[in-house]
């Protein structure tokens, strides 16, 4: 075997280490739009928690974002879509950390509703921590992608 | 292209939710009563459950009685027969946003012409959080 078809076989642990970031971020995104699909109703309380935006406007949200963040999920998951996935999911990301910053400057004690009410539970900094971590996951995965 | 595909189904579900959900505004506080105010009136309160009757069936306020704009002229006649003057009647519905606990109130206002009719702020889901 020549070193050139040595190198053919060898493990690409950085390709591996992206891929795997993108299906377990694409997972949340599935998870968090699955429990909000299955209760628009309650998204849309949470949405109108924020009081940022008129009611008429967070309810048509509550139907569409659960189904985007899923979308968006199955495209990291499946490595399709990749850059445009990344970057609403960024986006949406920016949004949810700003919007949760927002309401607690404002004195609003709100359920962020990013996981439906298996997050009504947690506190502020841990809503901070992990919104963080997935926005800092997807940050790298978008300077790092195959382009 | 994910942006328009998440039209699809959203579109879908609205129109499944259509008939559930409040489109232009929070649903109205017309005359809410919070959970603890309901429950400091004690026996004179006629709870009157205004889900479907699968969801009443699964769980309900004890001693409610089911009254849903789909089967009106069916229940209202075990409504009136429990009702009395002194009595507030309570409407509620599954949660805050939605809108049948205002329909059903307000139609025993106007059709009934019953007084003392309250909508249940937070509705069963905040029965169950009250722990009952």
């Amino acid at each position: 075997m020549t070193g050139d078809a040595a190198g053919l076989h060898r493990f690409d642990w950085r390709l591996f280490g992206r891929r795997t970031l993108a299906v377990l971020a694409g997972a949340v995104f599935i998870y968090a739009g699955v429990l909000k699909v299955r209760d628009p109703l309650q998204f849309a309380d949470d949405i109108n928690n924020y009081q940022m935006i008129p009611w008429s406007v967070g309810v048509r949200l509550a139907f569409y974002l659960p189904w985007l963040e899923v979308l968006c999920g199955l495209a990291l998951v499946f490595h399709r879509l990749l850059a445009g996935a990344l970057a609403i999911t960024i986006a949406l990301m920016l949004v949810f950390i700003g919007a949760t910053i927002w309401a607690k400057a404002h004195g609003i004690d709100v359920a962020c509703g990013c996981f439906g009410t298996a997050s009504s539970n947690l506190t502020l900094t841990w809503h901070l921590v992990l919104d963080g971590g997935i926005l800092a996951a997807l940050i790298f995965l978008w300077m790092t992608r195959e382009r | 292209m994910l942006l328009g595909l998440a039209f699809l189904p959203a579109i879908g579900q609205a129109i499944y939710y259509r008939g559930a959900v409040s489109w232009q505004q929070p649903p109205a506080d017309s005359a809410p009563v919070s959970l603890a105010q309901a429950k400091g009136w004690g026996g004179a309160v006629l709870w009157i459950d205004a889900r479907p009757e699968e969801q009443f069936a699964s769980g309900h306020v004890p001693k409610a009685l089911l009254l849903n704009e789909d089967n009106w002229n069916s229940l209202l006649p075990l409504v009136l027969a429990a009702w009395s003057p002194e009595r507030k009647l309570v409407v509620y519905c599954s949660r805050q946003s939605c809108d049948a606990s205002h329909a059903v109130a307000e139609r025993l206002r106007q059709e009934a012409g019953l007084k003392n009719v309250y909508v249940l702020q937070g509705g069963w889901e905040e029965w169950q959080k009250g722990g009952q």
